[in-house]
């Protein structure tokens, strides 16, 4: 037994393991930048003085480090030769995806670099003004500042033309500003004219080591530390744990609905099979089993939980008010009456295919040979369908828990969001709109690793229940 | 899923015609065809523009000329942009069954108005049949557009997960794990080819290449590699290694089912940054193969002892032949019921996301964006009933067909 389940367990790693790198994935290809995000008012918004420059960047770069940003994505990177193996110290957004587009058209990095800085400078410069100036500086500085981001070359020569126009309007702005400027536009014609267009067929690999995004990303989680959301700065694990609570509470309970019912009405069908009782349950489960439980669930909540219809018959939406601070039992004593709602309408599918599989696998184990014999040894009814018919029927209902479990968690999604509980599929939409990426892809695993729990507990249950699968002397 | 046909002439019937005499399934294909109708010809059935009229003299096909509009191919009269379709001095018109569009504003009847209650129409002809919603939009006209989006999404979705499923299903079913075996050269070389395939279709060209084009580089460099290890002299580089097709492949469907299908859909669609609604489709295709794969292998596993495979080897019929030609087409059963189920399966995912708000554009009108306008107004009974009855209904035909199939195919 321990051995069957230690397989089973370490044939679950290389899965969660590419589990993993899709989330991790998907989580950096998602737009926007999370390091602005998580400042929420942008640092480079408003700046007067060199001293806030460098200050903005230094936030940008201790907030990077704060979500682990600032390190390389992967143990190792495959990228065109023309790409430093250093971008990544890059951390604020908007300049490292310059950089790369700048890379994409002129493939000489170190062109680039000093064409980069030269714009800097040139900003430090106009920062640097004195007073007397600045009302002149004001006029060029939204110009220069465009040269952060924009990157496609007939644009940049319209900014530099542009800005050249504006210093030689005003005489006392060119002559501190006309060395700065000069040596931005020799970067940009050098950058230019030594374009190395072949750079980018030319494979490089870099080992990164240890040191990288997913590798703390992964320990971080399998150690519960789930990193920090962008919305709210509070821990990840603050605003999931919670909410995971609330989903396996719905999901427990409407699971052990699911199945309390569905047994005894799939195995009364069965032992009446063609009777009016199984062709009325078949018809009512299988016209279940196609209601959408989205729509039944709005219904359910416009007619029954809303006094808009006189028809109040249940509580509404949401979890009811506690005060701050109680326990979560006595949360949930509150939460139970706007539970019956939610809990029917994640269990209901469940029931109508569980009752199927259960009249179907029943009807089989009636037929066999043993219950012929148990029934010709006289014994009662009862006996016979429940100790021996059932006890056959019971292994693929058990199995049936490896897909019934995520199918379940998956359907209280759109059952919490109806409903307003707190769960993880509520949070999952709350983060997307709020663009709160680290949570989702935390919940994308959480919900796969929760899967896979699922998977191994049926096995467990069926290696217990069925004598044949070699049971250890332990347990 | 092969069942022991009744009769000889049962056996020689076509599994369509086997469905058929079912009787659910005769009813769920008569609503099909009319489902079907409705998504082809809905433009002509509701459309805030007339099918025919006759302004001064002239005669005019507005639903038709919208296509050769929408097209580029020509453009409207400046008197048509000028005032609104329902104010036009027509002689004669013809307007459609329902007189408005899934988007178009009737600003006079905003605010939820009730399929009973008192509307600011002139007469019956404009009537809302099933109400409006807040911004004054026709429930009917939406079913209508509603209808046409659900079955694309059938369509595109499960013909998306058929492709992959029936690749990866022939792959680790027919070969398995010991029928294809190449030099453990080959073998070797495939490694570094796959990542520099990669390497040279995905991240090296320009972004203006098409994904054609990058996966035309991918395979040429595949093969590439995988000739150059066939040449790799020396005992040990020659002999022969199998490839675990079918392991591989298991592996991912295991991968593809440890994920909650929702919430994966809900990260990847929100992560693309263009929400269309052919996105959605296709990332439900991407991640509903495994199904059909699944099943595909257990039937061609089964295929593939017959005799008449045997003797087709035994002719010296090639092994893409036989697979394609002989194998496949007898093991297409499972493939076609899973498909029904499928694209129950796929319409359903679909109505969830909208009705969740994610990955359809503000614009489209879809079923479940519908239904999701009656959380925020529970007066609004029919916002609430009738997009809900029509995924009901679409869903269940295809979960009966799906039923009857498994009986006949």
């Amino acid at each position: 037994m321990a051995r069957y389940l230690l397989k089973r367990l370490l044939l679950f790693v290389p899965t969660l393991f590419v589990v993993s790198l899709v989330a991790f994935f998907l989580s950096r290809s998602a737009p926007g930048d999370p390091v602005l995000q998580y400042l929420t008012n942008d640092p480079f918004g408003t700046l007067s003085s060199p001293a806030d420059l460098y200050n903005a960047e230094r936030v940008c770069r201790q907030t990077a480090s704060l979500l682990g940003r600032d390190k390389p994505l992967f143990y190792f990177g495959l990228r065109p030769k023309s790409y430093p193996d250093t971008l990544y110290k890059v951390t604020i957004g908007f300049r490292r995806k310059a950089l790369e587009q700048l890379i994409e058209q002129y493939g000489n990095w170190p062109l680039i670099q000093e064409y980069y800085d030269k714009v800097r400078a040139m900003d430090l410069a106009l920062l640097s003004l004195p007073d007397s100036l600045s009302a002149a500086a004001a006029s060029i500085k939204p110009t220069l500042r465009e040269l952060y981001t924009i990157t496609t070359e007939p644009a940049v020569k319209s900014r530099l033309d542009k800005l050249e126009g504006e210093l030689a309007a005003r005489p006392s702005l060119q002559a501190r500003l006309s060395e700065d400027f000069q040596s931005l536009r020799n970067a940009h014609a050098r950058m230019q004219a030594e374009a190395d267009h072949d750079a980018r067929w030319v494979p490089a690999f870099h080992w990164h080591g240890l040191d990288n995004q997913y590798h703390h990303w992964l320990s971080g989680f399998l150690s519960g530390d789930f990193g920090i959301s962008l919305y709210e700065r509070m821990p990840v694990a603050r605003k999931v744990l919670p909410a995971l609570r609330w989903t396996l509470v719905l999901n427990i309970l409407a699971l052990a609905l699911a199945f309390g019912l569905s047994i005894p009405i799939g195995v009364l069908s069965a032992t009446r099979k063609g009777k009016a009782f199984d062709r009325a349950s078949s018809l009512v489960l299988f016209m279940l089993y196609s209601l959408p439980a989205f729509w039944v669930g709005t219904l359910l909540l416009v007619f029954f939980a809303t006094p808009t219809y006189g028809m109040k018959l249940f509580a509404g939406p949401g979890l009811g008010a506690v005060q701050t601070g109680a326990g979560f039992w006595e949360q949930l004593g509150v939460a139970l009456p706007h539970l019956i709602l939610p809990v029917l309408c994640i269990a209901y599918p469940a029931l109508a295919f569980i009752s199927r599989q259960v009249r179907g696998s029943m009807v089989e184990a009636l037929k066999q040979d043993f219950v012929r014999t148990a029934r010709a040894k006289g014994l009662p009814e009862r006996t016979v369908v429940w100790r021996h018919a059932f006890r056959n029927a019971l292994f693929p209902i058990i199995t049936m828990f490896a897909s019934v479990f995520p199918a379940s968690i998956a359907g209280s999604v759109a059952i919490e969001f109806i409903f307003n509980i707190p769960g993880m599929g509520w949070l999952t939409l709350q983060a997307i709109l709020q663009q709160d990426w680290p949570v989702v892809f935390v919940v994308l695993m959480l919900g796969a690793v929760l899967t896979v729990i699922g998977i191994l507990v049926a096995d467990l249950l069926y290696a217990l229940a069925d004598p044949r699968v070699k049971l250890g002397k332990g347990l | 899923m092969t069942k022991a046909p009744n009769s000889i002439q049962d056996s020689r019937q076509g599994w369509f015609a086997r469905m058929k005499r079912r009787r659910t399934a005769r009813w769920s294909l008569r609503v099909l065809y009319v489902l079907v109708f409705l998504a082809v010809f809905g433009d002509f059935i509701a459309n805030d523009k007339p099918i025919w009229c006759k302004v001064e003299g002239q005669h005019y096909f507005p639903v038709l000329k919208q296509y050769s509009v929408d097209l580029g191919l020509s453009g409207w009269d400046a008197r048509f942009l000028q005032t609104d379709w329902k104010e036009q001095p027509y002689e004669a018109v013809l307007f459609p069954p329902v007189p408005y569009t899934a988007s178009g504003l009737d600003l006079r009847n905003s605010n939820f108005r009730s399929p009973f209650g008192k509307q600011r129409v002139s007469s019956w002809r404009w009537r809302h049949w099933l109400g409006t919603d807040r911004l004054g939009r026709d429930v009917l006209a939406g079913l209508i557009a509603g209808t046409r989006v659900a079955l694309l999404v059938g369509l595109i979705a499960m013909g998306v997960a058929v492709l992959i499923g029936i690749l990866m299903g022939a792959l680790a079913g027919y070969f398995g794990d010991d029928k294809v075996r190449i030099r453990r050269g080959q073998a070797l070389a495939l490694v570094p080819g796959l990542v520099l395939a990669g390497f040279y279709a995905f991240m090296a060209p320009p972004a203006g290449w098409g994904i054609g084009l990058r996966l035309l580089v991918f395979l040429a460099v595949l093969f590439l590699f995988f000739s150059f290890g066939k040449m790799i002299p020396g005992k040990w580089a020659t002999q022969p290694v199998r490839l675990p097709l079918d392991m591989l492949v298991m592996r991912t469907i295991e991968v593809f089912n440890s994920i909650p299908t929702l919430l994966l859909l809900l990260a990847v669609v929100a992560v693309l940054e263009s929400s269309s609604i052919f996105y959605v489709m296709l990332v439900i295709g991407l991640v509903r193969w495994t199904g059909i794969a699944r099943f595909l292998r257990a039937e061609l596993m089964k295929v593939k002892k017959l005799n008449y495979i045997e003797a087709a080897r035994a002719m010296g019929f090639s092994e893409g032949r036989i697979l394609f030609k002989h194998a496949l087409p007898n093991a297409l059963g499972p493939v076609i019921i899973t498909t029904a189920f499928g694209i129950a399966g796929a319409i359903l995912l679909e109505s969830v996301l909208s009705f969740l708000g994610i990955g359809v554009g503000g614009d489209s009108v879809t079923w479940g964006s519908m239904l999701s306008a009656a959380r925020q107004a529970p007066s609004a009974w029919w916002l609430a009933l009738f997009p809900g009855l029509a995924i009901f209904i679409t869903v269940t035909i295809f979960n009966l067909l799906g039923e009857a199939l498994s009986e006949s195919v």
